[in-house]
């Protein structure tokens, strides 16, 4: 399960950089037009003032043995249930991984909709697929607003669950400021031109953002998956030995233990015939 | 009936005959042919050789043929030399039985050890007696509350009945005994006897003196007053701790036949009477049996077991310490003590490792009144769901062991959850062990123990953190102790 787990997370984590190019560019970009100090308005873009209706994609596996992955992100969803109940929001709950599905029936929460397709190789069509229907909702105002939890990959050691807003892409900027001033302070701003008209790439560029954030998600958790199991299986696997182990040392102690009785058993018992 | 003895034709006399041989605790002796000693007859030695007074009574065992016998001594040997003379009794040893052995502590022989002066008495009965005719057993079944929740709730003690403390080295068995006595006969207005069997003379001398402190309800007077002991602990030689717990009984068997009132029967720790065979067992001449025990185990063990047993004159409520070697509950000795008993009490080493005390074994430790008929359905029903539970949790701890908790599915998830409370709200605080843990014994009402471990299982107090659930008496007092720690 280890080497497998190594293997897939090799590949994961190469669609992971993959995208990983992708998505900084389209931030760049985004971070560019809005430092271009345009006017920009997207519905996408526009923050509601009470978000009353929220929708939560919570990202797990659909398969165990992966450790801590899939309680990671489910606590956060629990921990936002309970915000939320508080506060009287409207909460739609959406679950991808049979993990997730199997938790939110235990604890008798309804799902809106439930995806078990999203494997380790999550491909951009399925996600987007995802995204219109998101993007659909949001601008005809069904949803205030969309939250996803998922585990986030920093790096091969270090995997964070976390809990994003990815609609309205409002925090865009703040978010995406650090990689940007990097990428700005060694190289001048680039001046575009827009044609037609600014107002016509946004229209385009602010879906296609919203959806490379999303697929960057789906990646990430696929990515951390293969690394929570790889960790998980190697630990089970020194558990493993060490308890077959602690048995073997057990099992020849009471093996010898059985026959140094017998022994003397007989012996004594010769002693007393004499 | 039960006063009928082994003993046919009681002879006095000036039967005397001389050592011929002594091997380690056991020694044989000559006497005419015609006037052979009986089997359990008491042999007296009083002799001074070369200015060493010895002073031994010995235990007729076999017949060797040609008029000789071999003697278990019921005292140490040193000194005995071959050729010494050897008084026959003519009657089985016997021990001062009555009223007057009320606060005081003996021997085997019957003798005080207290440093009180002689015993006034009316009556000696001899130590080796029938048991009661099965005609005049007692049939009722009455549970006999602890206010220990886990005893209580798990293995329910009998009136009149016998429980057994089964535990390895340094569980606690002795704790668990004397906080018994501190519940049952400072509650209890009838009799008790303690029988000291090979443990540590240290324990015996902590015990008589906390008997003179404890009260008995609200009286004034102390336990000691209506508790009679009588010890032979490690020191003595194996005849003596062989003989010592028929002692203690004939004692007992004397208040519930004569006062007819409920008597508590106290045996620490009736391994050592098996052991105590075992050594001599060989000296005898018989061949070891399994793992080095006397062939005869299940008679002896019988023979003691069946005397202790209510009658429809009066009952003996027997609380017994097993000492189980190695911890493996399958050794002879310990399996076969087990046969004998109604409530079955096992400590656990990993339980204890785990600081969980008193340690016992939720799972392994089982009552014959643990039954719907006995207990009621409500509690039978809490009992079974603990006890589900917990061996849920056992199973799953392999599981764990190698993939972690996070693997579990929710139900199972909860499960240990729940498990790791219950097995914590396992402990009590002991009136005994003040000193140790800080804090005051708990006696719980079975009511309690019952709702408590009802509220557990249905998932009430999953909210409590665990360590909350240590060492209280009722779950109110695990809020109590949550708010406590959460105020650090």
């Amino acid at each position: 399960m280890e080497l497998i787990a190594t293997g897939r997370f090799k590949k994961a984590m190469d669609r992971a950089s993959h995208a990983a190019a992708y998505t900084k560019k389209i931030s760049e970009i985004v971070a560019d037009l809005s430092r271009a100090n345009l006017q920009i308005s997207h519905p996408l873009l526009e923050a509601r003032p009470e978000p009353r209706v929220t929708a939560l994609l919570a990202l797990t596996s659909n398969r165990g043995l992966c450790g801590g992955y899939n309680a990671g992100v489910l606590r956060l969803v629990l921990a936002r249930i309970r915000e939320v109940r508080q506060t009287g929001e409207v909460l739609k709950l959406e679950v991808s991984g049979k993990r997730g599905i199997n938790f939110v029936k235990f604890q008798a929460l309804t799902a809106e909709k439930t995806y078990t397709q999203f494997e380790d190789k999550p491909t951009f069509a399925e996600v987007e697929a995802l995204a219109d229907r998101f993007i659909e909702a949001f601008v005809s105002k069904k949803i205030d607003r969309l939250q996803i939890a998922y585990t986030r990959f920093e790096s091969a050691s270090r995997q964070v669950a976390t809990l994003e807003t990815l609609l309205p892409i409002g925090s865009l900027q703040t978010q995406l400021q650090t990689q940007s001033r990097a990428a700005a302070s060694d190289q001048r701003p680039v001046e575009y031109e827009f044609l037609p008209s600014s107002g016509e790439i946004l229209k385009e560029i602010v879906p296609a953002a919203f959806k490379a954030r999303l697929f960057k998600c789906f990646l990430d958790a696929a990515v951390s998956e293969q690394i929570f199991r790889r960790v998980a299986m190697k630990a089970a696997t020194e558990n493993a030995s060490e308890m077959i182990g602690s048995l073997s040392q057990l099992y020849n102690r009471a093996r010898q233990t059985q026959i140094t009785s017998e022994l003397s058993e007989i012996i004594g018992g010769a002693a007393a015939l004499e | 009936m039960s006063t009928k003895t082994h003993q046919k034709k009681p002879k006095t006399g000036n039967n005397i005959g001389h050592v011929t041989q002594i091997i380690g605790s056991t020694f044989d002796a000559e006497f005419p042919e015609d006037s052979l000693p009986e089997i359990y007859n008491a042999l007296k030695i009083d002799r001074e050789v070369k200015g060493v007074r010895v002073k031994v009574t010995g235990e007729v065992q076999q017949h060797l043929g040609g008029g000789r016998v071999r003697c278990v001594a019921l005292g140490s040997t040193d000194g005995m030399v071959r050729g010494t003379e050897v008084l026959d009794t003519g009657a089985s040893l016997t021990v001062p039985v009555g009223k007057g052995t009320l606060g005081r502590v003996f021997n085997l022989l019957g003798d005080p050890v207290d440093g009180r002066g002689e015993v006034t008495v009316d009556e000696r009965w001899p130590i080796h007696r029938m048991p009661p005719l099965m005609e005049n057993l007692s049939a009722k079944t009455e549970i006999f509350a602890t206010g220990i929740k886990v005893v209580d709730l798990l293995t329910p003690f009998v009136r009149g009945g016998k429980a057994g403390l089964f535990g390895g080295a340094g569980l606690g068995k002795t704790v668990i005994l004397t906080e018994l006595i501190a519940r049952i006969a400072s509650a209890h207005g009838g009799y008790s006897v303690f029988a000291g069997v090979g443990e540590r003379t240290r324990e015996g001398n902590d015990l008589w003196l906390e008997m003179q402190e404890t009260k008995i309800g609200k009286t004034d007077r102390s336990v000691i007053e209506q508790t009679c002991m009588v010890f032979g602990q490690m020191n003595e030689p194996p005849g003596a701790r062989l003989r010592v717990a028929l002692s203690a009984l004939t004692m007992a068997e004397w208040f519930r036949d004569t006062t007819g009132t409920d008597t508590l029967l106290f045996i620490d720790n009736i391994f050592r009477f098996s052991q105590a065979g075992s050594e001599v067992s060989a000296l005898l001449g018989r061949m070891p049996s399994a793992v080095g025990y006397q062939p005869t185990l299940g008679t002896e063990l019988g023979e003691l077991q069946e005397r202790i047993a209510s009658t429809n004159k009066g009952a003996i409520t027997s609380v017994q310490a097993v000492y189980v070697p190695a911890d493996d509950p399958t050794d002879p000795a310990p399996a076969t003590a087990f046969s004998h008993l109604d409530a079955f009490i096992y400590l656990e080493r990993k339980i204890a490792e785990k600081g969980i005390y008193p340690a016992i074994d939720p799972l392994a430790s089982s009552s014959r009144v643990l039954d719907p008929q006995y207990v009621g359905e409500r509690h039978y029903a809490v009992a079974r769901q603990v006890q589900k539970i917990l061996q849920r949790y056992r199973e799953l701890q392999d599981i764990i062991a190698i993939l972690g908790v996070d693997e579990l599915s929710e139900e199972d998830k909860l499960v240990v959850h729940r498990a790791r409370r219950i097995e914590r709200f396992l402990s009590q605080p002991f009136l005994v062990a003040e000193a140790f843990t800080g804090k005051a014994g708990k006696i719980t009402p079975l009511e309690d123990t019952i709702r408590s471990f009802e509220e557990l299982c249905s998932g009430k107090w999953d909210h409590l953190p665990e360590g909350s659930f240590m060492y209280v008496g009722g779950v109110d007092e695990a809020e109590e102790q949550a708010k406590r720690l959460a105020q650090g």
